[in-house]
């Protein structure tokens, strides 16, 4: 009895991935110019993404390019292993942390506040001024902000000439481990902090003007509108990007870090990215580096899953 | 308005501090540009701030009388105008199908896009495939890698979704088959989303610096951020061993006017970036 029932539901569910399988094929025989259309996108996602994703599985064996990845004797968890007891993934690993706390905690306040104080400019032309400047930082690439940060930051750059002014002794501030972090928040905020108010002015502009009247009808000043107007209702915007950001905190952005980057400050600048491309580009310990990627990868999805729940329970936002 | 005295300051404090921070934004350029523009001599003498002191063109002559840069510029210049019109191509062509309800497979395919913006591939098993197909030290791989990115694909999908499905219903009816209503009406009428798109895809592919760094090592093909680079870290790279006493040019000076060549060709397109991208990040923020 109980054969012949499993039998039956399994002819069921044969069936049913038949006629979902004919369906499927009836379907790309009549709109097949839409599947066309998909194959270069679908092939591109294949070979950038699911391949080194799928690629991953070196973490767990002796990689060796010869070999490739199915004749690779495979280790198991040793390269995890490895990773823990090493002195210096603990100490890249700490930078990681630190920097990314340094971010949410500095850098990411900065928009808010730019956008609130944007908000109370009333002359048109000046607002627009403003905006145009602080967002052009945003679209030099790394390569340029760091080039113009060493410059800033030499013996007799800027930086040293404004200390000058103070009576303090110039400082090599890029080649010096205790500048590094502070120059890493300052580079963020003067690249990007500009543009990320783009999101809260729009934010801030859909605010009803009725609320700000019958504000002032109480007799609200300016400061109090703002803080009791603007910033409550600009807080689920805040809260959603905060928590996305928080989801993104392994993100440092490589090109940030490494092209602030000296030798003389390693010890506090050197971050899992800039690590694994040490150590599995240009050392070509392939294996090593994908345990310490993977490392990365799985925090990071942990992290936006965790965030991304949260901001839509929060707020309406989230990634997806 | 009537606006009591405290609030005429709380404004006008506002105003002043952002003035402040817009020129803090502003001043480094500055500075690099005042810089391009000195003597060297002036430069040592840590005279030039943001204001070019004894003013001459020797760096600008020197550098710009360099092959290595102009190539490097070129090679960014043709990855970046290839790189985005068929950027916007392939986009366009993934996004019209998954914006369709009759495309069976657009719901599976929506989750498989979205899963690679939330589970990155590490770095090294990346490398290797880009590797292993032929993209190392081969200039296409500052473009094909670059085709395609899932936030734009999402922004360019929530766009084609909202087209008026009445006009092309009609144009179905008149026997127009898909590929013909995209390029002839669907597209047609999207340039603002294209616009904003083939900005981000340029801006993108024009900065781009972390591909050429793993895949590029013949200097042959070093696009423009990479020669930036070496001119900022090794000073050899930059100064021919030239013993002519009154040259007016050092290494800063060079590496000032690098810096400057690369931000010209940004700041002469920021009228449109900036009028697309913010256009852009709005419809980013609003997720279909």
């Amino acid at each position: 009895m109980r054969g012949a029932v499993s039998i039956r539901s399994k002819s069921a569910t044969v069936s049913r991935e038949k006629r979902m399988n004919q369906s499927l094929w009836h379907n790309m025989r009549l709109y097949w110019p839409l599947y066309i259309m998909a194959i270069p996108g679908v092939i591109f996602l294949l070979v950038f993404k699911y391949i080194p994703l799928a690629g991953s599985v070196i973490a767990f064996q002796d990689f060796s390019v010869f070999k490739g990845v199915l004749e690779s004797p495979w280790v198991g968890l040793a390269h995890f292993q490895k990773l823990m007891d090493y002195p210096d993934f603990i100490r890249v690993f700490t930078n990681t942390l630190i920097l990314g706390f340094l971010k949410l905690a500095i850098v990411f306040p900065v928009p808010v506040v730019l956008s609130l104080m944007i908000n109370e400019v009333r002359n048109a032309l000046l607002k627009k001024g403003i905006q145009t400047a602080l967002y052009i930082p945003h679209f030099l690439s790394w390569v340029i902000v760091a080039g113009i940060a060493f410059d800033m930051f030499s013996l007799s750059g800027l930086f040293n000439v404004v200390r000058g002014w103070f009576g303090y002794d110039p400082v090599l501030a890029m080649q010096e481990s205790t500048y590094f972090r502070w120059i890493y928040v300052f580079t963020g905020i003067w690249r990007d902090a500009g543009w990320g108010t783009v999101v809260y002015m729009a934010a801030i502009s859909s605010i009803d003007p009725q609320l700000y009247e019958s504000a002032m009808m109480d007799g609200a000043t300016k400061w109090k509108q703002m803080r009791y107007v603007t910033l409550p209702l600009l807080f689920p915007t805040i809260l959603t990007l905060f928590l996305l950001d928080v989801g993104n905190f392994m993100e440092l952005g490589f090109d940030h870090v490494f092209n602030l980057l000296t030798p003389m400050t390693y010890s506090v600048g050197d971050i899992l990215d800039t690590y694994v491309f040490r150590t599995g580009i240009q050392q070509a310990q392939y294996s090593f580096a994908t345990a310490v990627g993977l490392f990365q990868s799985v925090i990071g999805f942990t992290l936006i899953l965790i965030f991304n729940k949260l901001s839509k329970k929060f707020s309406d936002g989230g990634l997806w | 308005m009537f606006m009591t005295r405290t609030e005429k300051i709380f404004e006008a404090a506002i105003v002043a501090c952002l003035c402040l921070l817009s020129l803090i934004a502003l001043v480094p350029l500055l500075s690099v540009l005042s810089l391009s523009f000195s003597s060297s001599r002036m430069v040592d003498l840590n005279e030039v701030t943001i204001w070019p002191r004894e003013f001459n063109l020797d760096s600008w002559n020197y550098m710009l009388g360099r092959a290595d840069l102009w190539k490097s510029a070129l090679i960014t210049l043709v990855s970046t105008l290839i790189g985005t019109t068929s950027a916007l191509l392939i986009t366009a062509l993934l996004a019209y199908p998954l914006s369709k309800k009759e495309f069976k497979i657009g719901g599976i395919l929506m989750v498989a896009v979205v899963v690679t913006m939330v589970f990155k591939a590490p770095l090294i098993p990346y490398f290797l495939t880009v590797k292993g197909i032929g993209l190392y030290n081969n200039p296409l791989v500052l473009i094909i890698p670059h085709v395609l990115s899932p936030f734009n694909l999402i922004i360019m999908r929530t766009f084609f979704r909202q087209f008026p499905k009445e006009l092309e219903e009609a144009a179905f009816m008149e026997g127009c088959g898909y590929f013909r209503l995209l390029f002839q009406f669907v597209l047609p009428l999207s340039k603002a989303v294209l616009a904003t798109l083939a900005l981000f895809y340029g801006v993108m592919i024009w900065n781009q610096f972390q591909h050429p760094l793993l895949f590029i090592q013949n200097p042959d093909w070093f696009p423009l951020q990479i020669k930036i680079r070496q001119f900022v870290t090794d000073p050899n790279e930059m100064l021919f061993t030239e013993s002519i006493m009154n040259i007016k040019y050092n290494e800063r000076t060079l590496r000032a006017v690098t810096v400057v060549f690369a931000i010209i060709p940004v700041i002469i397109v920021y009228p449109f970036l900036q009028k697309y991208f913010v256009k852009g990040a709005l419809i980013g923020s609003v997720k279909g």
